[in-house]
This record gives structure tokens, C-alpha cells and sequence, in this order.
């Protein structure tokens, strides 16, 4: 129990308390540590762990293969690309005059045609599949079903004109001759009735044109109605409202947590 | 320990500091003191709520839908004899959103022994994958299952990135789990990963602090725990009084930090308009 328990437990309390301390304390041994140190321990566990994964990935799809689990010449894709990697980063150079260590990032060697060839192709096909990823969610998130997402599709299509050159090419008025005709089709929605809908367009398209010619028409103005200052200010204001709430919660439940696990409340992690 | 020993240990500690600040608290970085004082604060309020819910208080914890729907996900794998799927995030055990992944997992792990579905846990670390282990051995173990626990439940996948989405990927893609479950700190794999689980229809279920993958989450998943809700899924899903308490004490320390900002927008105003000599920002700002 002693050290199924209480040893684990006090090992978190004492890291988590020096950890927490390292941030007031200004005494160099102690800092080394805190911002040293245990960071490079860290790094040590984490390289010694990394031949437990190995070796788990190894025993995993060999067993898929000897087994012929479905989908078992994936496993001999895995197999194939791991014995490679370890023969370019351990047994074969390809280039005799890179030093070992080195030879990841030196030119000519096998590890870095490896890195070249292989490794960045690869991961940037996954990378572009985000693309049609984005697009696929975008239509889900963007598809009007209640106000809410009313409300997202319109401050995403502010934004995303507004951030793109022809946006500053859209004056002011247009949108303001745009939000007189959306008008229109709530007036006509809520009255239904075609003489207020007439009414209210005409008038709006009046009031709008009478302004229009007073001001001399400038893109900019009223800037309130000019995309490029529209959505500076949906990305100013709200949205940083919204972000810094949320980034407020995610502090606070960071503190929480750690706090919980110094103090040793939350000892889920052994099991408990 | 009982209050009365809290107590004096509390006492103890307040004058050992005043007598350390005394002596012209050497080593101390005297600029950091207010954040100091807010960390003493803070987890005095959250050791009081604690120490209140373990004295018997009832303590209201809303319903977070995002967790109720956890046990409903293993459930409907049952039901399907489908496999569970719980992605702890790509980071490291040095985050501390992996290691609420892996509480997480814990619970996420006991439902499926008590409901004996399979239970899959492809992870990025190979730390992540022995703390893991762990968890899932411990809760296999406390619901009286240690039959169904195998150590390849949690396995290593790889520690790059993408190549980890795509390992992920065409697991969700061969084995077709019932539940695709997402705890920990993610980048931009987020959407691939829900999008793949989505196209399975798997019912997905996401939690994360990564504030940029939040909206990705919300997208493509059936439920999200949004910030703070993810941290407090421990409490929840455990219903232990002192973690409720924790999360208790955690809603008092927001609405101090209301008040606070409120408070410090208005002296802000009145220092900018010459009504007062003090300028908050220079206290409540962390060198």
C-alpha cells in the first residue's frame, strides 16, 4: 500500500509543490531545478518510455500479421517503415562523412532522404485532408437551423469577406441597401402583408439613396457598415469576450486540477 | 486530518511566512507577491468547499450533458458489441489536459468493465500509454474484472503527429467503434479525427482546454466539454464529495474574479480620469 499509495502521492505533492514555488523563489540551485532539471528528468523518462512504445507497436503488428488479424498487411507497412527508420537512424549513414548524432539533419544521408521523401510527403497529405475536413464541418456548423447558427453563419460570412481584398471594394452602401432588402423579407415574413413590405422597401431604399447622395457616397462610410472595419470589430470585441471567458474557465480548471493533485484530493491517477 | 488540525497547520504555515516576510523574505520575488496571495487564497477556498462536502454538505453539481452522455456512449457500444474508442490527446503526461484525459479514461474505463465492452486506447507518449495502463488495470481491478483488462488495450500508436491521426483513423475506419471518445490536449488532428469518427457515426464525445480545436470539437462531435467542464468530468463522473467540493470552490473563485475584473475596470476608469491615484493594472499585472 505504502508504495502503491503514499509514495506516489508524495512524490506529485513535493514535485508540484517545488514546481509551484520555482515561480516566487529566486535562489539559483533551487531555480535550476525547477526550471532545469526536473524538465531534463522529464526528457530522460520520456526517451527510456519511448523503447516501451517501440516495442509494444512491434509486438501489436506482428501479432496482426502472424495471426492475419483483418487488415493485416497494414501491419507489414508498419513493420517495414519502423525497421527502416531504425536502420537509417542506427546502422546505415549513406553519406560516410556526417558524423553520427548528426547525420539526421546532414545532407546526403539516408535518415534525412528518409525525412525528405517519406516523412514530410506523408504528413502533409494528412495536413491538406484538413482542408476538405474544414469545408465538410464548415457546411454542418453553417447549415441555418436556429438562431444560433444564423448568428455564426452571418458573423462568418462578415468575416471572411471582410478579411479578403474584394471586401474593402464593397461599399457601405451596398450592404446598407442589402440590409433594407433582408428587412423586407422579415417585415413580409412577420406581417405578411405586401403593402408594409412595399412600404418599408421604398422607404428604406429613399432613406438610404437620400443619405448616400448627402454623404457623396464615400466606401468607408458609415463604417459601421463597412466589412473590413465590420469584422475587425466581431473579431475585436466579441469574439475575444467569448475567447477570454472561456480561456478564463480553462485557467481556472488548469489551477484546480493541479491543485487538487498537490494537495493530494485527486488521486485518480492511482487508481482511487 | 480534522478542521481543528487544518486549523493550526494553516496557522502554522501564516506565521512561519509573516516571520520569513519579516526578516525581509530573502530569495522572495517580492513583484509576484499578489499572484502568491491569490494562489494561497484560491486553494484556501478550494480546501474549505472540500473539507465542507467531506463534513456531509450537499453541494449542487449542474448536468453537464457531455458527461451524462458518457455512460449512454459505452451503453450504446454495448448494445452494439461495438468497441469503445478513447483518444487521450497527442501531448505528453507534462500537460496537465493529458492527465485529465487519463482521469477521464479511468471512469471511461470502469463503465466498460462493468458493461464488458472492448475498449480501445490508442495513444501518442509512451508515457501517456503506461499511465494508461495503469488507470485502466486499477479500474478493471476495483469493478472486479481483472479477467477482461489486457495490457493491449492502451497501445502505442507513434509519436508523430499526423501519423498518429492517420493510425487513429484507420482504426476508426477497420473496427467501426459504437463510441468515439476525445480527452486531452489536440491540435490540428482534431478534425480530422472527429471527422473520420463522424463518418462512422459513431457517437463522439469531446474535451479539451486546447481553445483553438473547441470549435472544430463542437463541429463535428455530438457533445464538447468546454474548458472548465472538462477538468471538472473527474468530479462528475466520480461524484467524490471532495472533488465535487473542488469544483465548488472553483465557481466561488470565478465569481471573485468577476467582481475583480468589474472592480478594476471601474478604477481603471477612475484613474484615467484623474479621480484616483491608484492605477490597478500595476498590482493585479504578473511580472
Amino acid at each position: 500500500m505504502l508504495w502503491k499509495r503514499q509514495i506516489p502521492i508524495m512524490i506529485v505533492s513535493g514535485i508540484g509543490f517545488a514546481t509551484l514555488l520555482g515561480w516566487f523563489i529566486d535562489q539559483p540551485t533551487f531555480k535550476s531545478f525547477v526550471d532545469d532539471d526536473a524538465t531534463q528528468w522529464f526528457d530522460i523518462l520520456a526517451a527510456f518510455a519511448i523503447f516501451l512504445g517501440g516495442l509494444n507497436l512491434f509486438k501489436l503488428q506482428m501479432q496482426k500479421i502472424l495471426r492475419k488479424k483483418k487488415g493485416w498487411q497494414y501491419s507489414l507497412f508498419a513493420i517495414g517503415g519502423l525497421i527502416f527508420a531504425l536502420l537509417a537512424g542506427f546502422v546505415i549513414k549513406g553519406n560516410p562523412e556526417a558524423a553520427w548524432g548528426s547525420h539526421v539533419t546532414a545532407k546526403g544521408t539516408l535518415f534525412k532522404w528518409m525525412f525528405n521523401y517519406m516523412v514530410a510527403p506523408m504528413q502533409a497529405t494528412m495536413f491538406a485532408l484538413l482542408a476538405f475536413y474544414v469545408a465538410s464541418a464548415s457546411y454542418r456548423a453553417f447549415r441555418i437551423r436556429n438562431f444560433e447558427a444564423t448568428l455564426l453563419l452571418s458573423s462568418g460570412i462578415i468575416i471572411m469577406i471582410g478579411r479578403v481584398p474584394l471586401g474593402s471594394y464593397i461599399s457601405s452602401w451596398f450592404i446598407l441597401y442589402l440590409l433594407v432588402l433582408i428587412g423586407g423579407i422579415v417585415v413580409n415574413s412577420f406581417f405578411k402583408n405586401k403593402q408594409y413590405t412595399a412600404i418599408f422597401v421604398g422607404a428604406g431604399i429613399i432613406l438610404v439613396s437620400v443619405a448616400g447622395n448627402s454623404m457623396g457616397w464615400p466606401l468607408d462610410e458609415p463604417g459601421i457598415f463597412y466589412l473590413p472595419y465590420l469584422q475587425e470589430w466581431i473579431y475585436r470585441y466579441p469574439n475575444s469576450a467569448g475567447s477570454r471567458s472561456i480561456m478564463i474557465g480553462i485557467g481556472l480548471g488548469i489551477f484546480g486540477t493541479s491543485i487538487r493533485y498537490i494537495l493530494g484530493i485527486e488521486r485518480s491517477y492511482i487508481g482511487e | 486530518m480534522n478542521d481543528r488540525d487544518f486549523m493550526i497547520g494553516s496557522g502554522i504555515f501564516t506565521l512561519i511566512f509573516l516571520g520569513y516576510w519579516f526578516f525581509g523574505a530573502p530569495y522572495f520575488i517580492v513583484e509576484r507577491f499578489v499572484m502568491f496571495l491569490a494562489i494561497i487564497v484560491f486553494s484556501g477556498i478550494l480546501i474549505f468547499n472540500t473539507r465542507k462536502a467531506q463534513r456531509g454538505e450537499e453541494i449542487f453539481l449542474r448536468t453537464i450533458p457531455g458527461l451524462k452522455a458518457v455512460e449512454e456512449a459505452v451503453g450504446r457500444s454495448t448494445e452494439m458489441g461495438k468497441p469503445v474508442l478513447f483518444v487521450p490527446g497527442i501531448s505528453d503526461m507534462d500537460q496537465v489536459e493529458t492527465v485529465a484525459g487519463v482521469i477521464v479514461l479511468s471512469h471511461v474505463s470502469k463503465m466498460t468493465a462493468r458493461y464488458e465492452t472492448p475498449l480501445n486506447v490508442p495513444v501518442c507518449r509512451a508515457i501517456v500509454m503506461k499511465a494508461a495502463r495503469e488507470a485502466c488495470k486499477e479500474s478493471y481491478l476495483v469493478e472486479g474484472r481483472p479477467d477482461m483488462f489486457h495490457e493491449d488495450m492502451v497501445h502505442y500508436v507513434t509519436d508523430e503527429q499526423f501519423a498518429y491521426a492517420a493510425g487513429v483513423n484507420g482504426i476508426m475506419v477497420r473496427e467501426k467503434p459504437a463510441a468515439c471518445i476525445y480527452m486531452g490536449k489536440f491540435y490540428a488532428e482534431s478534425l480530422i479525427l472527429a471527422e473520420t469518427g463522424n463518418s462512422i457515426g459513431a457517437i463522439q464525445i469531446a474535451g479539451t482546454a486546447s481553445q483553438s480545436q473547441i470549435p472544430f470539437f463542437v463541429t463535428a462531435c455530438d457533445y464538447t466539454l468546454i474548458g472548465e467542464e472538462f477538468f471538472a468530468a473527474s468530479a462528475y463522473l466520480s461524484d467524490k464529495p471532495e472533488l465535487v467540493g473542488a469544483v465548488k470552490g472553483q465557481d466561488l473563485i470565478k465569481v471573485i474574479i468577476l467582481a475583480l475584473t468589474i472592480g478594476g475596470v471601474f478604477m481603471r476608469i477612475l484613474f484615467d480620469a484623474g479621480i484616483l491615484d491608484l492605477n490597478i493594472l500595476n498590482i493585479l499585472t504578473v511580472r
